[in-house]
């Protein structure tokens, strides 16, 4: 099935299994198939890949700011195989479960170095 | 039984819940200087908020995706960014302001200087942001604010002269020593006030927070064209009070305490407590409302977790950025910044911002991948287009009105 990557992909919301958000279809990559036609094989997820399709000096910003944090020097975007999405409707929806992707390095840092130091912070929720 | 209860009890929250420091400040100031001579704005103004929150909450309820999703999804990341950074930045100050009314209306009660009271209120504020169920915290504020009908029972022990209000209201030009700018520049504020960006970014998003589904259409449309009209009714029992007590006096509304005055007048002191609990409970529901908002643009338009129906560990950027901005906002009160001055700048913001919000909203109701066979209908499209041609006209308006008259001068 034909999918318009600007239009279907892009900017759209992923979110897991369980309907948890995984974060937005910040860029994609793609590969030449064995029929010479290029194809999605993964979407990329994260700062890093979203600096480089904003572009200019506010992308590097948000590139270097996502590098700052991240223990290796140039981190890769999050990377999620083109086939684990389950279905395409007004967001994305994988077959897995969140924990079995890495975790964007902010998310982790902050609930590390902030969040878990505040009372209260694994309760609540509903 | 228990379904027409939660539907009442949504509506009521929603009347409640309408009102902010904009409402009061932009009614109370405009009803001084110009009677309700500026009544129909309020009604455009409502009829507006009606028309953008009833699409919101339709995408929201039937795709599950609220405002800076589709802001991102439609403009792309450059445009959305910038259209974040607009939006984040009027919100936050909002906040400021919300926050600063809060602490006027403590002040009222006091006599403590009310910037002492701001680490106190932003504390408050962070605490409730942090552990108070969504719901709860709806309620509790949205049904609290309910006691601003206080404005209308005053305004009937009032020596209101109706047909006098009724003058004004049908002969909507400047009186007396007013100009067409400053009528402009008020015109442009309740309008704002009316359709403040933030609000439809809490209700898209508080739809998905509670799982709204297209069962729940019918209470997102009770609460929009029962509940926001009804809303709309206190803003303008503020603007009548003020302009049966202060416009014959020639008498401009420049504090929190003078905007009371009227229903300390026909209603003493019982009166005046119910005014300033009132107030309190709008602006510190207003506070939470805009601060979620906040953490709701961002989390959105970068795709992180959000919501408080998650555990805060479980959003951590998204609680991370509810603490900053309530963080930003106190520091905007230290500035000394009058409170009431920052609202006026926040209605400005706002007005010049909400094109970029409405305009994906109005694009995505008329896309069947997202919403189906429920896309708008001839009438909320002819509305919805008439409304467009308003926002842009206000946006562009509002900041060569702000340095004309040097905000209302």
């Amino acid at each position: 099935m034909s999918v318009l990557i600007g239009f279907d992909l892009l900017d759209r919301q992923i979110q897991d299994c369980d309907g948890q958000s995984v974060g937005k279809v910040d860029d994609v990559e793609l590969a030449v198939g064995t029929d010479g036609r290029p194809r999605v094989v993964a979407l990329l997820v994260g700062p890093q890949a979203l600096g480089r399709r904003l572009g200019g000096r506010l992308g590097r910003w948000v590139s270097g700011l996502a590098g700052r944090l991240h223990p290796v020097a140039h981190p890769d975007p999050i990377r999620i195989p083109y086939a684990l999405i389950a279905k395409r409707t007004s967001s994305i929806v994988l077959s897995v479960r969140r924990d079995r992707l890495p975790e964007p390095t902010l998310e982790a840092w902050l609930r590390e170095h902030l969040i878990d130091r505040i009372p209260g912070a694994s309760h609540g929720g509903q | 039984m228990k379904r027409l209860l939660a539907v009442t009890l949504g509506i009521l929250t929603a009347i409640g819940g309408f009102v902010d420091i904009g409402d009061i400040v932009a009614n109370a100031e405009a009803g001084a200087r110009f009677g309700v001579a500026l009544a129909w704005v309020v009604v455009v103004g409502v009829v507006g908020i009606c028309v953008y929150a009833e699409m919101a909450g339709r995408v929201a309820a039937v795709s599950g995706r609220p405002v800076f999703d589709l802001v991102r999804e439609r403009l792309g990341p450059r445009v959305g960014l910038v259209n974040l950074a607009g939006s984040y930045l009027v919100t936050v100050l909002t906040l400021g302001a919300e926050m600063g009314g809060v602490a006027l209306a403590l002040e009222l009660v006091t006599s403590v200087h009310y910037l002492l009271f701001v680490p106190v209120v932003a504390f408050a504020a962070w605490v409730v942001l942090w552990r108070v169920r969504f719901e709860t915290m709806e309620r509790v504020f949205g049904l609290l604010g309910l006691v601003l009908v206080v404005f209308i029972v005053a305004l009937f022990r009032l020596p209101t002269d109706w047909s006098q209000l009724w003058g004004q209201a049908s002969h909507p030009v400047p009186a007396g020593d007013e100009n067409w700018g400053t009528y402009g520049f008020f015109a442009v504020a309740l309008f704002a006030a009316a359709m403040t960006p933030y609000e439809v970014f809490f209700f898209s998003s508080g739809a998905v927070e509670e799982r709204w589904s297209t069962k729940d259409l019918l209470t997102s449309r009770a609460n929009v064209f029962i509940g926001f009209p009804l809303g709309g009714l206190l803003s303008l029992a503020l603007m009548a009070t003020t302009a049966v007590v202060f416009h014959p006096l020639d008498v401009q509304v420049e504090t929190l305490g003078q905007t009371a005055l009227p229903v300390a007048i026909a209603l003493g002191k019982i009166g005046l407590a119910v005014a300033i609990l009132g107030f309190f409970a709008a602006t510190f529901g207003a506070a939470m409302e805009t601060g979620l908002s906040a953490g709701y643009t961002i989390a959105q338009y970068f795709g992180w977790a959000w919501g408080k129906f998650r555990r805060p560990r479980e959003a951590a950027r998204f609680h991370v950025v509810l603490q900053v901005s309530v963080l930003v906002g106190a520091i905007a009160l230290f500035t000394t910044i009058d409170p009431i001055m920052l609202t006026e700048y926040t209605l400005v913001g706002s007005a010049v911002v909400l094109p970029l919000t409405y305009l994906p909203i109005l694009v995505v109701a008329n896309d069947r991948d997202y919403l189906g066979n429920r896309v708008n209908g001839p009438l909320a499209n002819t509305l919805g287009l008439l409304y467009l041609v308003v926002i842009l006209a206000v946006a562009t308006a509002a900041i060569p009105l702000m340095v004309m008259t040097g905000v209302g001068g």
